[in-house]
């Protein structure tokens, strides 16, 4: 196998199709009257808001934009209403600061200088707003995480992850970035760096240390069972540096996980307990 | 027997878990097919309760006969037509083993049955977790000609098809729940099992979504040198008839005569091979 660009590759109109469809009839099944999502103006929740729209019209797709003060960035706000704007989806604007704020302020272990534990309040705050909607409005809600964050373990746990469906999680970074052009994301998201808003100037490949047309490439290789050292000889890297990729994947194997408990008894929740997703 | 017949592909999607309205479905489309002139109907693999079930198998299996081949044996009787359909069959020797099971059923009542043999379990498939596997080909000796049954991955293993040939099968029913990702695989497949046996193959694939698996429909009947005779639409439910002709098998079987040329020894050679992988 060969580890080019080109092996990232894909029908962008099947996969297209296959989102709309896959996004459609599990709606229609649940009998929800629609999607809520996160919209940060970024490439993923772009992608995943378009998507919706394709899918089941603008006016049943609604995007929240949340933003708060340490990481506001107007550019973003105005790419998300670019976003929706273009697709026709409904938005709703609300400055989460205060909530933020009465968070810290209530932790008594609170640490500020702790980055990561307060950006996680962030997104997990971010979820607490986006099923608040779902739940009064009887709407579903749509993750945009992709695959590349969903491999790595780069998203908070029961934070932007918590979702009901990930239309985009089997899809690369750089596949996200092509299927976006595709269904036609406005030009200027396309070519943003990524970042999860947690904490100011924060950005996604400064802090996992790869850039993602490398990244992709490595995680691909290994999707397809090919070992590190052959990985690392065809992009011309060090063999650690695929292992610790590799390391890193399977130890975030626990946030894509519901919860282990001990087997005691004749079927188990999350063991097996095999059933399939039902509808009433 | 006939010598011609008209074969329809009933390409559905299934309610899964919900046995009534499938067989609603299967009635509303043995019904249109019927008025078309189809003698036989073919049903996507385990049209009766939809493809992932899981647990639920061991709620939903049934006997055969059973509750379900009675409803749609009276529904063959008051058509006139033949019907493959697929359920998971529980044995009838036993309370919580299950097969991947075709049936065939005529105005006459029960033909036949089959279990499949190769159960998928890697990828998404867990077949092997849920169904035991059966042991044996199957050919049904009826008015419309020899009739074999094979389902979905059975066609990767081509000696499948070819021992359904060699009991002397001439038009091969395999029913499917094939997801997208496999497309190509049995696009090529199914016109290759037809080519190589010289026989007619009528594919009936699965369409519709059950949990996020997408199945990608594409059914097709094809002749004896692997010319698509009539196909159905991707990814949407459809009713597609065609017209199996046996006499059409003739003329393509002595210019490419694989059956006069078949070599036993080598399936000696090849039972060696396999036992010792």
């Amino acid at each position: 196998m060969e580890l080019t660009p080109s092996a990232l590759d894909l029908n962008w109109s099947e996969v297209k199709e296959k989102i709309r469809r896959f996004i459609k009839d599990y709606v229609e099944k649940s009998g929800a009257k629609g999607i809520v999502l996160g919209l940060s103006g970024g490439i993923d929740s772009s992608t995943t808001a378009a998507l919706s729209a394709l899918a089941l019209d603008g006016d049943k797709v609604l995007g929240l934009l949340l933003p708060e003060q340490e990481t506001h960035n107007a550019k973003d706000i105005k790419h998300a209403k670019l976003v929706a704007e273009k697709f026709g989806l409904n938005t709703q604007i609300i400055d989460i600061t205060p909530t933020l704020g009465a968070f810290y302020d209530s932790i008594p272990i609170f640490e500020t200088a702790d980055k990561l534990c307060k950006g996680n309040i962030k997104a997990r705050t971010r979820m607490i707003y986006v099923y608040y909607y779902a739940n009064r409005l009887n709407l579903l809600v749509c993750g945009s995480s992709d695959k590349s964050e969903a491999m790595m373990g780069y998203f908070t746990k029961w934070g932007d992850i918590g979702a009901d469906i990930s239309p985009i999680m089997d899809l690369f970074k750089t596949q996200v970035r092509k299927l976006a052009q595709h269904i036609g994301v406005p030009k200027e998201i396309l070519t943003k760096p990524a970042s999860p808003a947690l904490w100011p100037g924060q950005l996604a490949e400064e802090e996992l240390g790869i850039k993602y047309e490398t990244l992709d490439l490595i995680l691909y290789g290994l999707e397809h069972f090919m070992h590190p050292d052959e990985i690392a000889k065809q992009l011309g890297l060090k063999t650690e540096s695929v292992d610790k990729i590799k390391r890193r994947w399977h130890y975030a194997e626990h946030k894509r996980r519901i919860p282990l408990t001990a087997k005691i008894e004749y079927r188990t929740v999350g063991k097996d307990f095999r059933l399939p997703r039902t509808f009433c | 027997m006939k010598e011609k017949l008209k074969v329809a592909l009933a390409q559905i999607s299934c309610k899964r878990g919900d046995k009534t309205e499938n067989i609603r479905k299967i009635e509303r489309n043995v019904e249109i097919a019927t008025k078309e002139g189809a003698d036989l109907v073919v049903f996507p693999e385990l049209s009766l309760t939809g493809y992932l079930l899981r647990d639920q198998i061991y709620e939903l299996a049934e006997t055969i006969p059973g509750q379900s081949t009675d409803i749609l044996e009276n529904l063959a009787k008051k058509t006139g037509t033949h019907i493959v359909f697929g359920m998971p069959e529980l044995s009838s020797k036993t309370q919580a083993t299950v097969y991947n099971t075709a049936v065939l059923i005529g105005p006459n009542g029960l033909i036949g049955k089959y279990r499949k043999m190769y159960l998928p379990t890697h990828s998404v498939f867990e077949e092997k977790r849920y169904f035991r596997p059966g042991y044996q080909t199957a050919a049904f000796e009826t008015e419309l000609g020899k009739i074999g049954l094979i389902i979905c991955y059975d066609i990767f293993f081509p000696e499948v098809t070819r021992l359904t040939r060699l009991k002397g099968a001439q038009l091969i029913v395999c029913i499917s729940a094939s997801p997208t990702t496999r497309k190509a695989f049995f696009e090529t497949l199914t016109t290759a099992r037809a080519i190589e046996n010289t026989a007619f193959m009528a594919y009936v694939n699965l369409v519709g979504i059950e949990d996020g698996l997408q199945f990608w429909g594409g059914s097709r009947l094809i002749g004896p040198n692997g010319k698509i005779l009539v196909k159905t639409r991707y990814d949407e439910e459809d009713l597609a008839i065609g017209e199996v002709n046996y006499s059409d098998i003739r003329p393509i079987e002595t210019f490419v005569p694989t059956l006069k040329d078949l070599r036993p020894e080598l399936f000696d050679m090849l039972k060696d091979c396999a036992e010792n992988l």
